[in-house]
């Protein structure tokens, strides 16, 4: 989606401290150039099939179709990418901006540690240095995650200010960047940040919507009627959306994260039931979770990836014109919903992902059956392993995990013996 | 000539009647840090010992352009809850009774467009805080803020740095009003692991560059932490500005300790 000079209506924008000025205007440059280079198209096509496995499927569920007996039910399956998540798509238009742009180091944030680990494949691709800032209490929360970026030659910085979560290692980044602009690029993972990052991560991530265009037609001879994207940062909705966005006839979806209540601090929804506020801050305009005072609140989410206070001005904008609509879901729903992904198709759903299944679940059993909706799986869920056991209470796990641990080699020696 | 400009012109000719080395001090300071009335009573002892402005940070809780001793001081001051209508009330007392100096508040964005930046611009100047400073708010953004500033006689103070492409470090210099703040390195303030590894162009190239383009006074900040980085400074610059340098004294050893720094410093 074209911004207006970098806003999309009142959202969006360039507030930046000025050290970054240069950088962001030869990032501005730089994409403006490559995105009508027919070379760099190109080579971006090549590297999203031949490293990420695209085009991903369009996945009919005959079983949750019949379940539910409303809705034919579609899954956009970007849980197929390499990574196992949608933000493969970004990194590696950006990590070829970069080379583009003869820089030689990418810094990233991340929550979860997905956008962290998609950054450190392609930077290990790419041959460029790369340094992922992680909240401490994420880096507790997903140490699996944090372990293959440092297996991937990623340097991962602990963030231990405020709330050690994904919000302060944005800052950390963004403080990073101030300092090393000349010779680094700072990657970030989703439609959000200063001009262009929103809609240059957008872009990137329309190719999503741009196959369900072809898919649909090929699969059931027509455009879908609805679409359904969990909103986080909100890069998953942007792919899927924008490429629709003239077809009016297409209803979208987002659905945000209700987390455990409606209290602040509980859940991440920023777009709807005048829990966020608009706001100026981490170098745009948006929609905040904040205070009367205008200091950044806590979020939460059972999913990392959309435990975030600020959401995409493209989204924040498209849900204020009443282009999208947006809902939540509340955690227990999600795994709910996760459960049922599981049993009914055989597919192994993201907790973010379970929340736009969540939101169509809902829905489906009243649409009619005529009625063709395409359901965003942005992320597989082996890295949830951990927090869906927990939440599905399984009684081998701990021991598993007891065991596991009794066994494991503390000391260098064991090692040693062990390789031997 | 602006109310900030006409009086660090004053300030300059003061202090070369009395022998002095013609650079004025700029003392920075956290409002909340630790509590509201310690960092009222720092300010108070700073002007009472003579700096010749404060710059009170109002704080924020994602302080971009801050290293870890700024952001520290912001995240323990918002373990209460601030109101920046009382902060300028404060400030306005001590604005009031310490003629000689002056204060100019600094905050980002957020906060200040929360509260309202036309009315942010209107309480300032009752309280007589003649500068504001907005390090995320480009200018091209700040028409509606620059009007206020203007319409209630205050100036809105601008940053330039080392890395400023040239066309624009002279249009900035050329709206400066009050001063203009000489960011003197990339980076954040204060010492952090971020440390930028390439080396700009000298500082006496880069000041005497502003200085052909800017009409009003230039204030130096940004890892200033010795006598030699003052001393340099003077005839090129105005003001030096101290941050997380005090900031880090005055964790160590209190008032006393900040108090000590400056004296180092400037006299």
């Amino acid at each position: 989606m074209q911004s207006e000079n970098g806003f999309y209506g009142q959202y969006g924008g360039s507030y930046i401290p000025e050290i970054l000025f240069s950088s962001q205007q030869q990032i501005l440059n730089a994409f403006e150039e490559a995105k009508n280079d027919p070379e760099f198209l190109a080579e971006l096509n090549k590297q999203w099939q031949q490293f990420s496995g695209r085009p991903t499927p369009l996945t009919f569920c005959a079983n949750l179709t019949e379940h539910f007996g409303g809705a034919q039910i579609y899954l956009k399956r970007e849980d197929l990418n390499h990574s196992g998540a949608h933000k493969m798509n970004n990194v590696i238009g950006q990590g070829l901006l970069v080379k583009r742009m003869g820089k030689k180091r990418v810094i990233a944030e991340t929550g979860a540690g997905q956008h962290g680990i998609a950054t450190a494949l392609v930077a290990a691709r790419l041959g460029l240095e790369c340094t992922i800032y992680m909240g401490a209490k994420d880096i507790e929360r997903q140490y699996p995650n944090v372990f293959w970026m440092k297996q991937l030659g990623a340097t991962v910085v602990p963030v231990t200010t405020g709330a050690q979560t994904l919000r302060d290692a944005l800052d950390e980044a963004l403080r990073d960047w101030s300092s090393s602009h000349e010779d680094s690029h700072y990657l970030i993972g989703t439609s959000c940040g200063c001009a262009p990052f929103p809609e240059m991560v957008a872009f990137f991530q329309s190719v999503i919507g741009n196959e369900v265009r072809e898919q649909s037609v090929a699969q059931f001879g027509q455009f879908p009627d609805r679409l359904y994207a969990c909103v986080g940062g909100g890069s998953n909705a942007c792919g899927l959306f924008l490429p629709f966005l003239e077809d009016k006839d297409v209803k979208m979806v987002g659905v945000e994260a209700g987390g455990k209540g409606l209290e602040l601090g509980e859940h991440s929804i920023r777009l709807s039931h005048n829990l966020g506020q608009p706001g100026i801050a981490q170098g745009f305009a948006t929609m905040f979770l904040q205070d009367k005072a205008g200091q950044l609140q806590e979020t939460h989410s059972i999913a990392a990836g959309l435990d975030y206070v600020g959401v995409s001005p493209i989204i924040a904008h498209l849900t204020e014109i009443g282009r999208i609509d947006m809902t939540y879901a509340m955690d227990d729903d999600v795994i709910d919903a996760c459960t049922m992904l599981l049993k009914k198709e055989g597919i192994i759903p993201a907790l973010e992902s379970s929340h736009a299944l969540a939101g169509a679940f809902k829905d489906a059993p009243n649409l009619p059956k005529d009625c063709n909706i395409v359901i965003n799986l942005s992320g597989r869920g082996d890295k949830d392993i951990f927090n869906v056991a927990k939440a599905v209470q399984d009684e081998t796990f701990p021991q598993f995990l007891t065991d596991y641990l009794a066994a494991y080699p503390t000391s260098h020696s064991d090692q040693q013996e062990q390789n031997a | 000539m602006s109310q900030l400009a006409a009086f660090i012109e004053e300030k300059k000719t003061l202090k070369a009647t009395r022998q002095q080395d013609p650079i004025l001090s700029m003392t920075h300071v956290v409002y909340g840090y630790p509590s509201v009335q310690e960092s009222l009573d720092w300010m108070e002892r700073l002007m009472r010992e003579g700096v010749d402005f404060i710059e009170v940070q109002f704080p924020f809780s994602d302080p971009v352009a801050d290293g870890p001793s700024i952001v520290a001081a912001c995240h323990k001051a918002l373990e209460q809850t601030l109101d920046v209508d009382t902060c300028l009330s404060q400030l306005g007392e001590l604005a009031k009774k310490y003629a000689d100096s002056r204060i100019v508040l600094m905050s980002y964005l957020n906060p200040m467009y929360r509260f309202g930046l036309e009315k942010l611009a209107q309480r300032a100047a009752e309280e007589n805080i003649q500068g504001l400073i907005l390090p995320d708010l480009p200018i091209e953004q700040a028409a509606t803020y620059q009007a206020a500033c203007k319409q209630n006689d205050i100036d809105p103070v601008w940053l330039v740095t080392p890395v400023t492409p040239p066309a624009r470090l002279e249009m900035l210099a050329s709206q400066a009003s009050g001063f203009l703040y000489c960011v003197a390195r990339s980076g954040v303030t204060g010492h952090s692991s971020h440390e930028s590894k390439v080396k700009s162009t000298s500082l006496d190239d880069y000041l005497a560059h502003i200085k052909q383009h800017a009409s009003a006074p230039m204030g130096v900040g940004f890892g200033l932490r010795e006598r030699a980085q003052i001393e340099q400074l003077i005839g090129k610059a105005d003001i030096a500005i101290l941050g997380s340098a005090l900031l880090d004294a005055y964790n160590q050893g209190g008032q006393d300790a900040g108090i000590k720094l400056i004296n180092d410093l400037f006299n």
